[in-house]
């Protein structure tokens, strides 16, 4: 057996398959082989740009990159408004290797329960595993540094920057300024939001909507090359975002801040009560400019800044008061008393009455069967125009009011800029009321009576008025007869100080009356504040002139709260405390009114001090910037420079006549 | 034992052109691996370094399969088998569970399964080396060739490794066509095979193996899953295009979008970066390797030889196959490494012993 392998031969002896059939096998070889090819031809050849396109998407993504909202300054370049660079942290589900840990870390540096944390983030399946979910927007230094020495330790854990808004004195000036929110829904298919994504912020009331185009800014954007855990790896391009512009308001700060403080009570009779409710408004009559606007109750809008939570949204949208409303131009009250001034200007304008003309007053004026008293019961005896406004005579009026008829009364009301919107550039604002027949007729059905002009001459009635509104009315008595619009933006710069758009005062009409007759109604504003028993008596400020008007109106009918003690009345059939003033008298550079909603009280005792208040601090501030003018005009304007300059030099060439550069600097 | 003097006559007859097939194909795997690994995929460069030292050793296990004549095999040949049957018993008795299967010993470095290819192989070799495939006529002759395939298949799937346990099938079945049996007799074993889907798809799959399989009939099904993966693929090959976008430079591979792209998606990667035409001359260098390896089936002097030499290609155009149709989105992902491409030691030390056992059968093709 020299061959152990004999028995295993084959008889056949190799040449060729006749034995062994191996062409099944080859024919399956290249079936198999044939096909991948098939198949890497469709793949990469057929399909291949479109599988390129779909390696890209999977690979590239772009990234927003948020553009900083502009700043809102005050007149002096104080900032209200800002956005800051926020640091917050989220969770990519898909990285997350060891969640009882990470949470438990996370609850601790947030202070918040590890549980909740886990349930916010969740066990997303599909693509959003690799997207953060966001735990806080806003972290601390202490948390920001927690969170910074233990990312590496938590795996998915990332901190994220992002701007936030911040507005630097909380409820001041709230509702004006507005408040931001994500985008709604409903809100992206609006032509005014062309361009927008959702998720974006935008403002949502006040001055942030009227002014988002300015204050918007543009995003930018990174394109990004990220791993299948969406880690960045390399950054292809990026557009820097474009920081939204900068907004100088018509607002002073400090008058802003006198008028907030206005609200403030403290009558030991009423501990409870904190903060008046209502609303002030402080004008310059000569070119519109809002320098103060208050609403009150106000709310924090720094809550809506990181995304209003539910909770504090209900609350406030909820609260019978509706803080988020402001009052100032979508409150209306019946103007009460500060309507004589205008019933004045019309009688003279119509040659009803002159200065002369004596009206006697015994406590009430009969019309038909019905008697209207005077507030003043034993009646104020013969008085003339003056001495009525001064002594806020009712039945002077109601003989006035009864000789014009309420077509007359409605047209000059209108003249002053009642009864419609003022045209301020803030979203939300109403038109209030100018009753006439004709108005009753459509919507109330029912013909006018007679002893309805009556109830309007002295502001009651159907009367109603925005203090906004009532603010333009008497800003056009001080002016000589120019009724404004009132000017919440002086400039939009850009976000580096260079100016974009200087707004200029604009006026709805001129010339509505004879400033002679705007002058005698004005002697008897005077009167108001100055003379000693005058009503508005503590409207004074040492060494100012200012003319005034108070007025007090009743929300319910007397009988309701005739029997009660004024601290028994419920708060909502409390009456409005009014007041409406303008110093100084012979050149009036500032009109305030206050309103103080169900204040209970009379506006000479309640609304006259809240407008001394603002009033005081103008004229105390103006006095102590005479002699930094110069330094307040380069402050205001630190960017454009040669302007600066130049004002500065007509000022020291003009012998130092300070007003005139501030002037100068105000309206351009 | 023969002498040294036959030896020495072998050895002048080595077959070059299939070792240098071999190489080539290894070689391209390993540059391919270098820039998977690039990516920072899990292991890092070292899995490189890894492959290399595999390689090495894998040359040795080659020689050593090489120097003994392969009638020895022929006649070891159910001892082989029947000890690599031992050891898949062994693993079932004492592994751990690793990944779902219990099919590795030696605390993962070693499967059994692997081996028990090629006993199956050898032990087929030998029986059908004795009973001619040609004389083979009726179905019924099958039977113990039947017991040969079924006993690993069986032990495989017991172990839970579901790939494996269809390759050593496929192997096995790879020498059907070499049978004479009729028709009807096929028929016969496609109704027996339809039934031992269905028991295997009831009994033998776990509920993953079933949705992803599910998932690759309609990847919409689970698009983040194993449709996730497949789709991964699909975009890595058809980016490649013409030329590819380069080596180090697919994005699909460089940001690790491919799933397992060091072992069973190597071929998504080399799609990516090399393209249609790098794609294709890695299949034709395959292809090449397979008729190779046929031409000296019909060049062996004896039916072991024959028989041993087309069970092995079999045994490379198999896993081939499934993983190139699972890369190309044709067949459901079932993690099978594409032999002496993809990175792994354990799977390239029985394709070196498979091409050991195939340059033995060449080399000593004038021997007697």
């Amino acid at each position: 057996m020299n061959d152990p392998f004999g028995d295993a031969r084959l008889s056949n002896t190799g040449d060729g398959p006749g034995e062994i059939r191996l062409w099944p096998v080859v024919l399956l070889i290249l079936a198999i082989f044939g096909l991948f090819v098939g198949r890497l031809f469709q793949l990469q050849i057929l399909e291949g740009e479109a599988l390129l396109g779909r390696s890209r998407i999977n690979s590239v993504r772009q990234v927003q990159l948020e553009a900083q909202r502009g700043a809102i300054v005050d007149r002096e370049g104080r900032t209200i408004a800002a956005s800051r660079p926020a640091y917050g942290v989220g969770v990519v589900p898909n990285d997350v290797r060891n969640p009882w840990r990470t949470y438990s870390v996370l609850g601790a540096i947030l202070e918040r329960d590890p549980r909740e944390l886990a349930s916010a983030v969740g066990q997303p399946r599909d693509r959003t595993r690799f997207q953060p979910v966001s735990l806080s927007k806003d972290l601390g230094l202490e948390a920001r540094a927690k969170v910074a020495a233990h990312r590496y330790a938590l795996p998915g854990v990332e901190l994220q920057q992002k701007p936030l808004r911040e507005y630097v004195f909380g409820p001041l000036a709230a509702q004006m300024l507005g408040t931001i929110g994500e985008i709604a829904a409903g809100e992206l298919e609006q032509p005014r939001f062309e361009g927008y994504r959702s998720g974006e912020i935008v403002g949502k009331t006040g001055i942030e909507a009227s002014e988002e185009g300015h204050l918007r800014g543009r995003a930018g954007g990174v394109n990004m090359v990220v791993d299948v855990a969406g880690r960045e790896i390399e950054e292809l391009d990026r557009v820097e975002p474009t920081p939204g512009g900068r907004l100088v308001l018509a607002l002073d700060l400090d008058l802003q801040q006198a008028a907030e403080d206005a609200f403030v009570v403290e009558d030991p009779a009423q501990p409870d009560l904190e903060r008046r409710m209502g609303a002030l408004v402080a004008l310059d009559p000569r070119n519109g400019d809002v320098l103060a606007m208050v609403s009150s109750p106000a709310f924090d809008p720094n809550a809506f800044a990181g995304g209003v939570d539910h909770e504090t949204w209900r609350s406030l949208n909820q609260d019978e008061w509706r803080p988020l409303r402001n009052r100032a131009i979508a409150g209306v009250y019946p103007p009460g008393s500060t309507y004589k001034a205008i019933v004045a200007a019309a009688g003279l304008a119509e040659g009803v009455i002159d200065s002369t003309t004596i009206v006697p007053c015994y406590g009430s004026f009969r019309l038909g069967r019905r008697t209207y008293r005077c507030w003043k019961r034993g009646g104020h005896g013969p008085v003339d125009l003056e001495r009525a406004i001064a002594g806020s005579c009712d039945v002077y009026f109601y003989e006035l009011g009864n000789k014009l008829g309420v077509e007359k009364l409605a047209h000059y009301a209108r003249l002053f800029g009642l009864g419609h919107a003022t045209g301020v550039a803030l979203r939300g604002e109403v038109d209030g009321l100018v009753p006439t027949p004709e108005w009753k007729l459509r919507v109330r059905g029912e013909r006018w009576v007679d002893g309805e002009t009556i109830s309007l001459s002295i502001g009651q009635g159907a009367n109603l008025t925005t203090p906004i509104q009532l603010a333009v009315a008497y800003a056009t008595i001080a002016n000589g007869g120019r009724v404004i619009v009132p000017r919440i933006v002086l400039r939009r710069e850009t976000w580096d100080g260079r100016v974009v758009e200087e707004i200029a005062p604009e006026f709805r009409a001129e010339n509505v009356i004879s400033p002679a007759i705007l002058q005698l109604v004005t002697n008897g504003l005077r009167r108001v504040v100055m003379e000693a028993d005058g009503t508005g008596r503590r409207a004074r400020v040492p060494g100012i002139e200012v003319a005034g008007k108070s007025g007090t109106t009743q929300v319910v009918s007397l009988d309701l709260v005739e029997n009660l003690e004024p601290e028994e009345i419920p708060l909502r059939y409390r009456d409005h405390a009014l007041f409406a003033a303008f110093a100084p008298v012979e050149s009036p550079e500032i009109v305030v009114v206050a309103v103080g909603e169900h204040a209970g009280g009379g506006g000479g005792a309640i609304a006259a001090p809240m407008v001394q208040k603002v009033l005081a601090r103008y004229f105390e501030k103006k006095e102590q910037q005479v002699p930094t003018q110069v330094a307040t005009i380069a402050m205001a304007e630190p960017v454009d420079r040669t302007r600066a300059r130049a004002t500065t030099r007509v000022v020291g060439a003009s012998g130092g006549t300070a007003t005139r550069g501030f002037d100068a600097g105000a309206l351009p | 034992m023969n002498g040294l003097r036959v030896e020495r006559t072998s050895l002048q007859h080595f077959d070059w052109v299939l070792a240098g097939l071999v190489v080539v194909l290894a070689v391209m795997g390993l540059v391919n691996l270098v820039s998977a690994a690039a990516s920072g995929v899990e292991g890092g460069s070292d899995i490189v370094g890894r492959q290399t030292t595999a390689m090495a050793l894998a040359a040795f296990v080659i020689a050593v399969v090489v120097l003994i004549d392969y009638r020895h095999y022929d006649r070891f040949a159910y001892v082989l088998y029947g000890g690599t049957i031992g050891l898949l018993l062994l693993t079932l008795a004492v592994a751990e569970e690793t990944r779902g299967a219990r099919a590795w010993l030696f605390s993962g470095r070693f499967q059994p399964s692997e081996v028990a290819k090629i006993g199956m192989i050898l032990a087929l070799a030998r029986w059908f080396g004795r009973n001619p495939p040609a004389s083979i006529r009726r179905l019924r002759d099958l039977f113990v060739p039947g017991v040969i395939v079924a006993i690993p298949v069986a032990l495989i799937i017991a172990q839970k490794d579901l790939g494996v346990a269809v390759l050593t099938l496929l192997i096995g079945l790879t020498l059907l066509p070499l049978v004479n049996v009729p028709l009807r007799a096929w028929l016969g074993i496609a109704a027996l095979g339809a039934a031992g889907l269905v028991v295997l798809w009831t009994y033998g799959l776990k509920p993953y193996q079933q949705e992803r399989i599910l998932g690759f009939l309609d990847p919409s099904r689970d698009p983040l899953a194993s449709g996730y993966q497949q789709t991964q693929s699909k975009i890595a090959v058809g980016s490649g295009g013409l030329f590819g976008t380069g080596w180090q430079e697919g994005t699909q591979t460089q940001l690790r979008f491919l799933p397992t792209q060091h072992t069973d998606f190597a071929f998504s990667v080399l799609a990516e970066e090399w393209g249609f035409v790098g794609s294709v001359a890695v299949l034709a260098v395959y292809a090449a390797l397979l008729f190779w390896g046929l031409l000296i089936a019909r060049n062996s002097k004896d039916g072991f030889g024959a028989v041993l030499a087309i069970g092995l290609v079999g045994m490379l155009l198999w896993p081939a196959t499934i993983n190139v149709a699972m890369v190309l989105g044709l067949a459901p992902v079932i993690g099978v490494p594409l032999p002496l491409f993809s990175y792994g030691g354990s799977a390239l030390l029985s394709t070196a012993i498979a091409i050991g056992l195939l340059l033995n059968v060449s080399m000593r093709r004038y021997v007697f």
